[in-house]
């Protein structure tokens, strides 16, 4: 197997002049010779296997993100409903505050986990990540399928949690105990213990896929496809994905534990409580306890959201600004940074939790340093803007979009890390437009970015682009001016998770502008129709793209066959000879040299070492 | 950075990340199975190292007494009770089968289906004498002296629910290990990993790079295990 | 060309907001003052870098669009730009940080003057105590709270005995004079949060937190309860006064001590107690008994 592999090097590069290893004339083609034999794939044959039960990640992917788009659908209605109650109290008398808070908290949880976090590594990681590296499939096709399947259940059991006896939890996406398991709270019976379950369940089946990921991208990459020549929408899903992997354990355990106090009543989060003038049996418990395992879990996780973000991004970025990623390594190792640094700032979640008043010290600085990396990615992706030939498209404005609203949001993270600023704003709806800012809106940009960029790859035909500006600049300009003014209501005061307060001598001059957020969200939430339209429509009636249609030069657009086939490359496998970034290089006479051009056929272009 | 000579790195550091960094693979030459299961247990480090720093958290600050660890986990022999006893021979017994689950390793290794087999099977029978104890001991405290989830004659409630919860964990741990070692017990007696047959779920290929893959699991366990004996009965 | 523009009036839109928004922060009626200058302070460089950022977007977005015989510049890397925009940030962030943990360190250490007030919060509600004479709250535990002792003191501490119970929701300060707010709770979270002090902190059940502040205007706020508690959470208010000394020692001595609050409760229990006996004999010898038992 190896020895084939190595004679068909020869072949693929006759202008081989010495094929020297020791001195000599270097053959400017040589690639090293295969190190892991070729990949043994299992072909569906029913359409069970093939469509349903497939092992195949490109139909993994396309399931989880269609899983996670129906729980992304079900978490904006949601958030149209809270909005009414905010906006227009008492306009609809099912809305109480028991349904309000169900319906906020289904809300966060779905969003944040179920939504982006599925969409991000299950759909855009499974189905990019083997094509990106050059490789037929992930490393461990069934065990990646399994992996789906238990994050379906885990949506099943989630969704079924709307249909118990008292409904979904409404403990908060905090799960904060002891609130969470005890009478008070909507949903306190049946729901938590199914919303601790779904989550359980979620992380078994992420560990699944997550192992798949990160060795498909150590062990798996295609020849001379070093890490340092890999896009950076590899670089930032593989970080996010060992992020989830030693950060998810810290959801699980505090899960083991919550759902112990709720079943068995052991005393691990509950302290000696009186309810009713009742004591409760619970006794000797930290609260605290919990704050620090979920938020141990909790900051990785929005940066698992945020990495593979920035990793799309940047290549998006790139490819429409015809102009390499300025300061490739610089980007990587921020990303790395920023993914080790994630694990040292969790408590600044906990600034005015009651923990130790001396950890703000520490916390609030390793919460600012994690601006500087940060701040880089920033610089780099506005420096690739610069000199460069930017395509106006939809997917630029994607990007365009991602970079101001990010910006934004990051530095109101700024005010929140500084521990004396976070004080008066915590717990405000300061903290609430800081997230969707960053959280909320960056990344869907990307997301739908990514859609616009990949969708001829996935479907052979492109996105609408007309219907895709309407979409862009109304889900933009709308989502800004829902988010931006919500800063505001912080800076008077507004605590989140408030039904209404109305009758607060403070209050009425947010009345205007909560109805104003509200009729925004309606429009934007409504807008998000016109890209399922595009996307219906286009499947079938889309201009047809061709291969390669945008001129990328990372190994996804460079399959035999688009869409990619079942093992993606046909007979032999791509060999990479340089980084996905070579853009406008001088003296080639095309704008992009794809990643599995050899040297020899582009001469005269003056490729910097990389 | 690019140089795809790995025969002429150069040294330390820069050398190191050359070489990682370099196509392919970054472990040069482990297995995707092993690279996959050593990947797992770093997260399944965090696991316990979450349940165990928890439990350090909570039984630092409860107020009640925490019960004596000599007292509850002794056992009376002929009337004379002897602290640690039990843990003792269960500790031996998972000890013991990792040396089992190493010889099994090597002799996986050198091919020689018989006594891997052999070996494969002793570690699984370890690992089910290990499981029995435990459950014994769980009913011993459960039945005999009291202890529940929620509260115990001894002291601090949640004496009782760290240990249920965390040896149940480990157990659980060492019950799924068991049933693996079993049915590869039953593959390697048939040869599965001399003629290339199929797995059942993956139809896949394997070969006895997996007893070792399996190993590092089983080692594993029995690592946790020195911890959690550690913290719940010599603290 | 539109989509510059469009971007640009995004920028111009938001620095307009600012500078004319009618919501903004309410005036502060405490010794924080410094919170609010980092606050304007984090505006002042987060706001600049904001801008330069997305201004410098737009110039690119008018000057690099494409065009077909343009060709993009080749230069992966810049090292010194690199750098040297990595120490400006880094610079930018100190900036930003000394100040704040200057404030922060005020903020975690309670001047020694404060006076002592515990707020005790519930699903949903609050109530204070307040030292007596001696200047020292008495220890506690929901574990003691009954009828006849709303907030658990510990019978066996003397210094509980004077301490002052406000079974109200409204709680009176006295101007000028720093508070350290200790806060219970006997249920689940709460946060005792005036917008106007800008101070918060979480009531956590099983332990006590504390922050302090010095109420400096006259005045009536309102109290919110700032970390989410169950269906109740929006509706647990309160409210403060804040007052001159003689009108709050005034209220103050409205207010029953422990052991006022004891003696009344024993009168009317006698009182009830007598009319059980007449009632029902028997009853309440076994009551009696029982209760002696425990
Ligand atoms: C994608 C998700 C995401 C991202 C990327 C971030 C990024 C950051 N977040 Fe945010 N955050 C959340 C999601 C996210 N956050 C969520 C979901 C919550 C609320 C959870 C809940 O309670 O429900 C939250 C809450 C939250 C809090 C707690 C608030 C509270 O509850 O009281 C804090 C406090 O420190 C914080 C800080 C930060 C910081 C410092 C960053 C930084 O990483 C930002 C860094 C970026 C920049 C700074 C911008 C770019 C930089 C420049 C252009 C350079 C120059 C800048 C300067 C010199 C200032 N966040
Ligand atoms: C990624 C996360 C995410 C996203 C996208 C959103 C989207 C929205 N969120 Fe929120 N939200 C949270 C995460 C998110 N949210 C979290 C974690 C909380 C805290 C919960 C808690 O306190 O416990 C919260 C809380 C929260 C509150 C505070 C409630 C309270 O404290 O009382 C409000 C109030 O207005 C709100 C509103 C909205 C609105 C109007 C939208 C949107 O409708 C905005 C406009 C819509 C879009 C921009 C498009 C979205 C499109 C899709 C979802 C479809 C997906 C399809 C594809 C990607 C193809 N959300
Ligand atoms: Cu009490 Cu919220
Ligand atoms: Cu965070």
């Amino acid at each position: 197997m190896l020895d084939d592999i190595n004679k068909d090097k020869k072949h693929s590069s006759p202008r081989t002049k010495s094929s020297s290893i020791s001195g000599g004339e270097r053959d400017v083609d040589y690639v090293r010779p295969a190190d892991i034999p070729d990949q043994e794939l299992y072909h569906g044959h029913s359409f069970l296997t093939k469509w349903i039960f497939c092992q195949d990640a490109k139909v993994i992917g396309v399931q989880y993100t269609l899983t996670a788009v129906f729980t992304g659908v079900v978490g904006l209605i949601l958030s149209w409903m809270m909005r009414m109650q905010l906006g227009f109290p008492e306009l609809f008398p099912f809305l109480t505050a028991e349904s309000y808070y169900q319906m906020v908290t289904m809300h966060g949880m779905i969003m944040v986990v179920y939504l982006l976090t599925a969409l991000f590594l299950g759909g855009f990681g499974n189905y990019l990540i083997p094509l990106m590296v050059g490789a037929r499939d992930m490393v461990f096709p069934y065990v990646n399928m399994v992996s789906f399947w238990m994050f379906f259940v885990a949506v099943v059991v989630l969704m079924a949690s709307f249909f118990v006896p008292g409904g979904p939890t409404g403990a908060g996406w905090t799960l904060y105990p002891p609130q969470a398991i005890i009478e008070g709270t909507p949903g306190s019976g049946a729901g938590i213990l199914l919303m601790l379950v779904s989550l359980s369940l979620f992380v078994i089946g992420f560990t699944m896929g997550g192992l798949n990921y990160v060795i498909t991208i150590l062990q798996a990459r295609t020849r001379g496809m070093t890490l340092m020549r890999m896009p950076l929408t590899i670089w930032g899903i593989f970080t996010a994905t060992v992020l989830a992997l030693l950060a998810f354990p810290a959801l699980f355990v505090s899960a083991i534990m919550m759902t112990l106090d709720k079943v068995l009543g052991t005393s691990f989060f509950m302290p000696v409580m009186m309810k009713a003038g009742e004591l409760l049996a619970y006794d000797g418990g930290s609260p605290i306890l919990f704050q620090h395992l979920f938020w141990f879990f909790g900051h990785p996780e929005v940066y698992i959201v945020a990495l593979p973000a920035f990793g799309i991004v940047s290549d998006l970025i790139s490819v429409h600004s015809r102009k390499n990623i300025f300061g490739y390594r610089m980007m990587v190792w921020a990303i790395v940074g920023i993914g080790a640094l994630s694990f040292f700032v969790w408590a600044h979640h906990m600034y005015v939790s009651g923990m130790s008043p001396w950890f703000g010290f520490f916390f609030a600085t390793t919460t600012l340093i994690i601006a500087v990396p940060t701040a880089l990615k920033v610089y780099n992706w506005i420096l690739t803007l610069w000199r460069g030939n930017i395509r106006i498209n939809v997917v630029m404005l994607f990007c365009l979009g991602f970079i101001v609203t990010f910006v934004n949001g990051g530095i109101t993270g700024i005010f929140l890390g500084n521990v004396i600023v976070d004080v008066p704003l915590s717990d405000t709806y300061f903290v609430i437009a800081h997230f969707h800012m960053v959280m909320g809106i960056a990344p869907l940009m990307v997301i739908f970015g990514a859609i616009y960029h990949w969708f001829p790859l996935i479907t052979g035909r492109f996105l609408d682009e007309k219907l895709g500006k309407l979409h862009f600049w109304i889900t933009f300009l709308g989502a800004y001016s829902i988010y931006f003014p919500m800063h505001y209501l912080g800076f008077i005061g507004v605590p989140r998770r408030y039904f209404e307060m109305y009758n607060s001598p403070y209050m009425p001059s947010t009345i205007g502008m909560n109805e104003f957020i509200s009729i925004a969200v309606f429009v934007v939430g409504a807008a998000q129709f016109i890209f399922f339209f595009n996307v219906v429509k286009s499947i079938r009636l889309g201009k047809p793209s061709g291969k390669n249609p945008w001129k990328a030069n990372s190994l996804e657009w460079l399959t035999p066959d688009v869409p990619p086939a079942h093992g993606n490359w046909g007979e032999k496998l791509p060999v990479v000879h340089r980084w996905a970034y070579d853009f406008s290089v001088p003296g080639a006479k095309e704008d992009y040299i794809p990643q599995t051009t050899p040297p020899s056929e582009v001469i005269e272009a003056e490729v910097e070492k990389t | 950075m690019t140089d795809p000579n790995l025969n002429k790195l150069p040294g330390g550091f820069k050398g190191m990340s050359t070489d990682i960094g370099s196509d392919q693979t970054a472990f040069k030459g482990v297995n995707w199975g092993k690279a996959m299961m050593w990947i797992f247990l770093l997260s399944d480090t965090f696991v316990f190292s979450c349940f165990l720093i928890a439990y350090m958290k909570v039984r630092a600050s409860v107020v009640d007494d925490w019960p004596y660890p000599s007292e509850v986990f002794g056992l009376e022999v002929a009337g004379v009770p002897v602290p640690l006893l039990l843990i003792a021979i269960m500790t031996f017994v998972l000890i013991t089968s990792s040396g089992t689950m190493a010889l099994a390793v090597k002799y996986g290794y050198e091919k020689n289906r018989k006594l891997c087999g052999l070996f494969v099977l002793l570690t699984a029978i370890g690992g089910l004498t290990f499981v029995g104890m435990q459950a014994f001991e769980w009913s011993k405290l459960i039945f005999h002296d009291g202890v529940r989830p929620w509260g115990n004659p001894f002291g601090a409630p949640q004496f009782g629910a760290f240990f249920f919860m965390i040896t149940g964990f480990h157990g659980t741990h060492v019950s799924i290990g068991v049933i693996f070692l079993f049915i590869f017990a039953r593959k390697v007696y048939r040869g599965d990993f001399d003629t290339g047959r199929r797995g059942f779920f993956t139809t896949m290929k394997s070969d006895y790079v997996a007893i070792e893959i399996l190993g590092l699991y089983w080692h594993f366990v029995d690592l946790v295990w020195v911890f959690i004996f550690a913290f719940f009965y010599l603290w | 060309m539109w989509t510059g523009i469009v971007f640009l009036a995004v920028i111009v839109g938001s620095i307009a907001f600012h500078v004319f928004t009618p919501w903004w922060w309410t005036d502060i009626a405490s010794n924080w003052g410094a919170m609010d200058d980092t606050i304007i302070l984090t505006f002042w460089i987060g706001g600049g870098v904001f801008i330069l950022v997305c201004l410098f977007m737009v110039y690119c977005i008018f000057k690099f669009s494409y065009k077909e015989n343009r060709k993009a510049e080749y230069k992966p890397e810049d090292k010194k730009l690199e750098t040297r925009l990595t120490w400006i940030t880094a610079l930018g962030v100190a900036a930003l940080l000394a100040p704040g943990l200057l404030v922060w360190n005020e903020y975690i250490r309670v001047p020694p003057n404060a006076i002592n007030i515990e707020v005790m919060a519930w699903q949903w509600g609050w109530k204070y105590r307040l030292p007596g004479e001696d200047n020292k709250l008495g220890t506690s535990s929901v574990k003691n709270i009954s009828d006849d002792n709303p907030f658990g003191i510990n019978n066996d501490d003397p210094h509980g005995k004077d301490d002052i119970l406000i079974e109200s929701s409204e709680l009176h300060l006295e101007k000028n004079r720093p508070v350290k707010i200790l806060l219970r709770s006997i249920d689940v979270l709460h946060n005792f949060y005036v917008p106007q002090f800008r101070a918060k902190m979480d009531a956590v059940p099983g332990v006590i937190t504390y922050y302090w502040f010095e109420p400096n205007k006259n005045g009536e706020y309102e109290v919110l309860c700032a970390e989410y508690c169950g269906v109740g959470h929006y509706a647990m208010r309160a409210s403060v006064v804040v007052q001159d000394k003689k009108d709050y020692k005034k209220w103050l001595a409205q207010h029953k001590t422990f052991s006022n609050y004891l003696a009344e409760k024993f009168e009317q229990n006698s009182l009830k107690k007598a009319k059980i006996v007449k009632f029902n004999n028997l009853l309440s010898n076994e009551k009696s008994i029982l209760k002696e038992s425990n």
